[in-house]
């Protein structure tokens, strides 16, 4: 079954759409798509064109492709256990919250908490993501627990805060407090990064590039190899009496 | 005619000791309060009759024009947010509440832009706290981390601290530390026992420096953390350990710079630290005077203490995206209330260009920075001389305020009950 969803343009362009109900398998259980505009719930039809071709029996043959100014359109593929989702455009906030399989490719940016407490699956992101790439909720004590991330571009502050399992690669920058409260998985930052792995207590993350202004409450423990390259290896946060592992190949102090 | 122990309406202090003279309903003088209450019980000038702008130019208008237009407005719009809500009492903000409810809006206060981080943070770690009374009779030990009580909170350090006689300190004068940490001297830096002057964005790694040597790990510290030279915290470290009762209080020099609620978490979890050592507590200190009850109110009645999107007929809550000033960057309402507050005065400017842009209503006493940005204001009694009704201290301590004047102004309430009615009465009309 391919799904073809194309959003129109709109008077006021700023309020946002909640999306929820955009997963492959709602369009496999046929649903009547509904959605949040502002303070009004209408039909997806109302917003966007919406092409269905073709059978699906499984949720593995549903792929939905999204077209037109999605980068208000939020929580599209929440809760999504299979199937696939293309966004041609940006994408609003909290994209692929909660799923636990399929995948989703964005072809623009991410905005804020792309993956929130994901669970399995995967996501690919072209562009940069928000703040809270693969992250939690308030006052949560887990965020991401399993499935991957791959961002090509960089992605905003508190990125993977609380992760606690899955696997993320972010090919650009990170902002502030990536990997805050860290608590399991892997995640490894190509770029630079500030203030990495704050009060982390297990998991493990890389910084290719410089991690700066570290948190100075990690244990040095030496000089590692490392796909080919030396990193140097700390132990923390001890300020949490953490065990977790950073590893970066330049780092700076603010002293 | 003298009233006394008539609490202050203006900081999160609430003191409840002013005396007020009064004769023919005027108010002649006030004793006990500092500057900043005392220019608040004695203001002068306020707006007489509810205005809009009609053509391009502000007109007198009747109550009942002004309630019909602000109904007409908010039920007109599909992303409506009510905003401020922290100068006025727990009685208003109830109807408050239900009007976002009723109409599916978002609705924030000033929280937003103070201590927002501070509850962010106590939603992930706890809050070991306790009531200022606790403080003004056990602290030995007071740290002001990031605030400036002198010119904030001006009364803070007489009832509550420094100069405050406590009932288990001998001589206040000598038996409580005072340490203050900033980023700048400031005046509370001058009666400082102990000054720990941090690079601007450094709080974070300091705190986690002095939570490794509390837990004895001095080993892993650097030399200097954040401009701060390793003895000096080492130094910190042990008086911390020493005190008896320790009370950290914390401004938005913390909750409003680099880090923000991570910066309050780890100020958390050192506290909590510090209690497997000794007693030791932590507070904010909350700005307007009942900015603490709205976030009472909210989580009674919506299980959220601010930043609430009731549009999908539910509470949803996330700060960052649906806080007051992420809303109006992306310029997502369509139409704003304010009341209690003064938003137009220290919002950034591209977000008060969307409240200009968007019809915004506001109900206040007095004309200020934010009637500029507005097509209607209503005003109303001043809450705490004029009106009564509950406010909650910044340690959550309820407070009855006073009415001292009588007056023909309604009170934020009673126009909150108008418009809820209004909107029922257009709802119902189709
Ligand atoms: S410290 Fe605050 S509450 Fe007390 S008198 Fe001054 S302004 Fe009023």
């Amino acid at each position: 079954m391919n799904v073809t969803i194309t959003f129109r343009n709109r008077t006021n362009p700023f309020i946002p759409i909640e999306a929820e109900m955009i997963t492959p398998d709602a369009f496999l259980q046929d649903k009547e798509i509904l959605v949040g505009e502002g303070n009004r719930t209408v039909p997806l039809e109302a917003l966007a064109d919406l092409v269905i071709e073709g059978d699906g029996f499984s949720i593995e043959e549903v792929d939905i492709l999204i077209r037109g100014d999605s980068s208000r359109v939020k929580r599209v593929g929440e809760y999504m256990n299979g199937g696939t989702i293309t966004i041609e455009g940006d994408i609003g906030m909290h994209c692929g919250n909660f799923m636990s399989g399929g995948r989703i490719e964005i072809l623009g940016s991410a905005e804020g908490w792309l993956g929130r407490e994901m669970q399995g699956g995967e996501i690919l992101c072209h562009g940069d993501a928000g703040d809270y790439c693969a992250s939690g909720y308030r006052g949560g004590r887990r965020g991401m627990r399993g499935g991957s991330v791959e961002v090509i571009g960089s992605v905003g502050d508190f990125a993977c805060e609380h992760i606690s399992g899955g696997e993320v690669l972010i090919h650009g920058n990170t902002g502030d407090y990536a990997c805050a409260e860290m608590k399991g998985g892997t995640v490894t930052i190509l770029g630079d990064s500030s203030r990495v792995c704050a009060n982390m207590s297990a998991g493990t993350c890389y910084v290719y590039g410089s991690a700066e202004e570290m948190i100075p409450t990690f244990e040095k423990k030496g000089i590692v190899d490392h796909d080919g390259l030396l990193f140097h290896h700390f132990m923390g946060d001890v300020a949490n009496r953490g065990r977790g592992h950073l590893y970066v190949a330049r780092y700076t102090y603010l002293q | 005619m003298e009233i006394r122990d008539v609490p202050c309406p203006f900081c999160g202090c609430l003191c409840d000791d002013i005396s007020v003279r009064l004769d023919d309903n005027r108010i002649l003088g006030v004793e006990n309060c500092c500057t900043l209450g005392n220019a608040k019980f004695l203001s002068k000038g306020r707006l007489q009759h509810p205005i809009m702008r009609k053509n391009g130019k502000w007109v007198e208008v009747s109550y009942e024009e002004a309630i019909d237009e602000t109904a007409r407005i908010l039920s007109d719009a599909v992303r409506p947010l009510l905003y401020g809500w922290s100068g006025t009492v727990g009685e208003a903000q109830v109807v408050g509440v239900h009007l976002g409810e009723e109409i599916g809006a978002l609705i924030d206060s000033t929280t937003s832009v103070c201590h927002n981080p501070s509850i962010l943070a106590i939603q992930e770690v706890g809050h070991p706290g306790c009531t200022l009374g606790q403080v003004k009779n056990r602290a030995d030990l007071v740290i002001y981390w990031g605030c400036n009580p002198i010119e904030a909170h001006p009364r803070h350090m007489s009832r509550y601290t420094t100069y405050a006689d406590g009932y288990f300190i001998d001589n206040t004068v000598t038996d409580r530390k005072v340490i203050v940490v900033d980023i700048r001297r400031s005046e509370g830096a001058k009666v400082a026992d102990e000054f720990i002057q941090i690079k601007p964005g450094g709080d974070y790694l300091v705190l986690s420096a002095l939570r490794a040597m509390v837990r004895g790990r001095d080993d892993v510290v650097p030399d200097s953390v954040a401009g701060v030279k390793k003895e000096q915290l080492q130094r910190v470290a042990s008086l911390m350990q020493k005190a008896k009762f320790g009370a950290v209080f914390f401004g938005l020099g913390i909750t409003m710079s680099r880090g923000k609620y991570k910066n309050v978490r780890n100020a958390i979890e050192l506290v909590s630290e510090l209690n497997r050592k000794t007693k030791f507590t932590i507070s904010a200190m909350r700005g307007h005077f009942n900015v603490y009850g709205f976030n009472e109110v909210l989580t009674w009645m919506a299980g959220y203490p601010f930043a609430v999107d009731f549009s999908r007929g539910i509470a949803f809550y996330n700060p960052g995206e649906t806080t007051v000033i992420d809303l109006l960057e992306r310029k997502e309402p369509d139409a704003c209330l304010v009341i209690a507050s003064d938003p137009g005065a220290h919002f950034p400017k591209s977000t008060i260009e969307h409240m200009a842009a968007i019809p915004t209503v506001q109900i206040d006493p007095c004309v200020n920075a934010t009637t500029a940005l507005c097509q209607v204001q209503i005003p109303v009694a001043i809450t705490g001389i004029e009106a009564a009704g509950t406010a909650y201290r910044m340690d959550g301590v309820p407070i009855r305020m006073k009415k001292i004047i009588e007056t023909n102004f309604p009170t934020d309430q009673e126009i909150l009950e108008r418009i809820v009615t209004r909107i029922r009465e257009m709802k119902r009309d189709g």
